[in-house]
């Protein structure tokens, strides 16, 4: 494929996809980002720092309208970037992904790396609303999940490169390998420092709501990115698939 | 020995230079929803990081839906 037209297909794609997953959140995940702000100003107000008064309220509203209206835009410019990240993996994996077409074999691709470089990550270091996170430790928080997305999406690479090198009755052990490391690595990494002091029912439909805005992206970026790799690539694929 | 090499570029299909080119913007993405800390900045930066900042709300509320740490 010509390499404009594969940036082109990846970047809409990915901005496609961000479109949908910043769609979703402003339908499901914004009220509790609106009840997680509430007790904010509610903890505000009794220390003291805010007074509880109109004033407050007209900016209040008036920032938040701003924020909410973010949703869209900053799904697109994550779309974009993680819609890179899939196009650059697909590209290289791609003859040897399971799957007779296209789709199928950027949604394997998709369900994949919603697991190693999303799922994984998410369990040790979950989502927070607001008021969760201490802002002394946001740089720390940053680096340690940074860290552990890449530490699992490389470690599932090379145990995929190693799984190539076995012969075909023993690829599974590659997927072994990568379950151990992983596991090992889940217990080694520090926790995050924070503790939550938002309800924690609160905390977990916040965070049920996110996992699937999330998915929704995934889905969508290995439809879309399949469907117009389907359509745009002539170049056809290796005739070792039955 | 050039049978060998064109069947090795076949085998990706796409040019090095597209997949530098969304290395980039994978890179530049992330930072700026996932990553850029406006209110921190702020301290060092000054009156520039109202703007910043205000950019920086924008992308607030995904950051939280998305899974990456902030407040
Ligand atoms: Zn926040």
């Amino acid at each position: 494929m010509k390499s404009v037209l594969f940036i082109v297909i990846v970047i809409v794609s990915g901005a496609l996809a961000g479109a949908i997953h910043g769609t979703v959140n402003f339908a499901i995940v914004e009220p509790y980002l609106d009840q997680a702000i509430g007790i904010e100003n509610e903890n505000l107000f009794a220390s003291g720092e805010e007074d509880d008064n109109p004033q407050f309220w007209a900016d209040y509203e008036e920032y938040r309208v701003w924020q909410k209206s973010g949703q869209v835009l900053a799904g697109i410019i994550l779309g974009v970037a993680m819609g890179s990240l899939f196009g650059i993996v697909y590209a290289l994996s791609r003859n040897s992904l399971p799957g007779k077409n296209d789709v199928t074999k950027a949604v394997v691709l998709a369900g994949i790396m919603w697991i190693t470089v999303y799922l994984i990550p998410f369990l040790k270091y979950p989502a927070n609303p607001p008021t969760v996170g201490e802002t002394e430790t946001v740089v720390l928080r940053s680096i340690l999940y940074i860290l552990f997305i890449a530490i699992s999406g490389f470690g599932a690479f090379a145990f995929y490169k190693l799984s190539q090198k076995l012969q075909s009755n023993k690829k599974y052990l590659g997927l072994i390998g990568y379950v151990i490391f992983i596991i090992i690595a889940f217990f080694v990494m520090p926790e995050n420092p924070d503790e939550i002091t938002a309800p924690m029912n609160l905390v977990n439909e916040f965070r049920l709501m996110s996992v699937l805005g999330v998915t929704s992206f995934w889905i969508s970026v290995g439809i879309i990115l399949g469907l117009l790799w389907n359509k745009f690539d002539n170049s056809k694929l290796s005739p070792d698939y039955s | 020995m050039s049978k060998v090499q064109q069947l090795s570029v076949s085998k990706t299909s796409v040019s090095k230079v597209a997949i530098l080119v969304l290395a980039i913007v994978f890179a530049a993405g992330l930072f700026v929803v996932g990553f850029d800390q406006g209110h921190i900045f702020s301290v060092v930066y000054g009156e520039q990081a109202f703007v910043d900042l205000t950019i920086h709300e924008l992308t607030h509320d995904m950051r939280h839906a998305a899974g990456f740490p902030c407040h």
